[in-house]
């Protein structure tokens, strides 16, 4: 029996549904493809790469909206043990 | 001079026409001089909802083409004071107007009606250019799902790369338990994702599917949770101040419960 599966609940639907619109929205927004987004986002990375140390997997992009226009953002987690280069 | 407001969504199926419907009913019992217009030709279906087809004479395309003047096609609801209906053509087809036309038919009944409502059919075409042409503000009906504030959002584009600056968001179909339980999408986490201004959350509620067989506004109905939204948002729309209030559990215990611990 999977004890760890009947004690973990299942994450909601809603929050399921709030991030799969995130990430659907950002590329309808972008109008760029998945593939140019990864790309986007590697690049990005190898960037700041050079400054910082990074998990390339925690980086995520999102474009929100401001009024009539849209501002990118991007966050590259980063701990403490990621020193400056 | 009145505004001219397009009622639109992407998607079909959101309550456009309901809230159409309602939102212009309850603005004249509010004492505002209304226009509702349905702007998607060849699937009218505004006179049904509001119970008005077998007035219905002639069309918005009659007054496009010259076959009768704008006043003569408005077909006046006798249940409350002020609401007129335009209604679209049934034979004809989304492409047949220009937005100029609809333009030019928004300019003039806003010099005399304090609000022209447009229902907007669903879809990104010629249908919503139309609809979208003549207004000054704008209505997003969405209700609590992906696909549906996916395409809200492609609206939102749009009607902003033509200059329309004002829109605001109602929520409909909102449930509570299933917010509650975590299985929808709840009115904060749809804004975060919009951002855009809030007019309204409209509850599920079952009295819209009767009010529609009758084809009476569920407004005419008070007391229903949905008529009390509808009523709220069109105050809301004249500039009265009025908080959005948290949405009621339907389930009969939290309701009781509910009570117990306002009345204690
Ligand atoms: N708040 C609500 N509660 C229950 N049913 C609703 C609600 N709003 C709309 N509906 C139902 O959803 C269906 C679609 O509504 P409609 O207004 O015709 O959508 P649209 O004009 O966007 O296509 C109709 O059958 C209507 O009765
Ligand atoms: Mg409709």
């Amino acid at each position: 029996m999977d004890f760890k599966r009947l004690f973990t609940r299942k994450s909601k639907s809603s929050s399921i549904a709030t991030q799969r619109l995130q990430l659907i929205l950002t590329q309808d927004r972008f109008e760029v493809s998945e593939d140019s987004m990864k790309k986007l986002q590697f690049e990005l990375t190898e960037v700041l790469a050079k400054y910082f140390e990074f998990t390339m997997h925690s980086v995520k992009m999102s474009l929100k909206r401001e009024g009539s226009s849209y501002v990118l953002m991007a966050d590259f987690p980063y701990s403490k043990s990621d020193k400056l280069r | 001079m009145g505004k001219v407001i397009v009622i639109t969504s992407g998607k079909g199926g959101v309550g456009k026409t309901t809230s159409t419907a309602n939102l212009g009913t309850a603005l004249a019992m509010i004492e505002r001089t209304v226009v509702i217009i349905d702007a998607d030709v060849g699937l009218r279906n505004l006179d049904v909802v509001m119970g008005l087809e077998s007035r219905v004479v002639y069309t918005s395309m009659d007054v496009i083409e010259k076959r009768c003047d704008l006043d003569k096609a408005l077909v006046k609801d006798r249940r409350v004071e002020d609401l007129m209906l335009l209604a679209a053509s049934q034979r004809n087809r989304k492409d047949d107007i220009k937005p100029e036309q609809m333009q030019e038919i928004c300019e003039k009944l806003k010099q005399e009606y304090d609000f022209v409502l447009i229902d907007s059919p669903a879809g990104i075409e010629q249908g919503f250019h139309n609809a979208a042409a003549g207004a000054d503000e704008a209505i997003i009906v969405t209700t609590p799902d992906v696909s549906a504030i996916r395409d809200a959002d492609r609206i939102i584009g749009l009607l902003q790369h033509q200059g329309i600056n004002s829109i605001n968001l109602v929520l409909n179909r909102l449930s509570p338990t299933l917010v509650k339980n975590g299985n929808m999408m709840g009115k904060n986490e749809v804004l975060d994702i919009l951002n855009i201004d809030l007019l309204g959350v409209v509850p599920e509620d079952t009295g819209v599917i009767a009010s529609t067989n009758r084809g009476v506004p569920l407004v005419h109905s008070e007391g229903s949770p949905g008529a009390e939204a509808y009523m709220r948002i069109a105050r809301r729309m004249t500039g009265q101040r009025i908080p959005i209030p948290e949405m009621q559990e339907e389930n009969f215990f939290a309701n009781l419960l509910n009570w117990f611990s306002r009345n204690k």
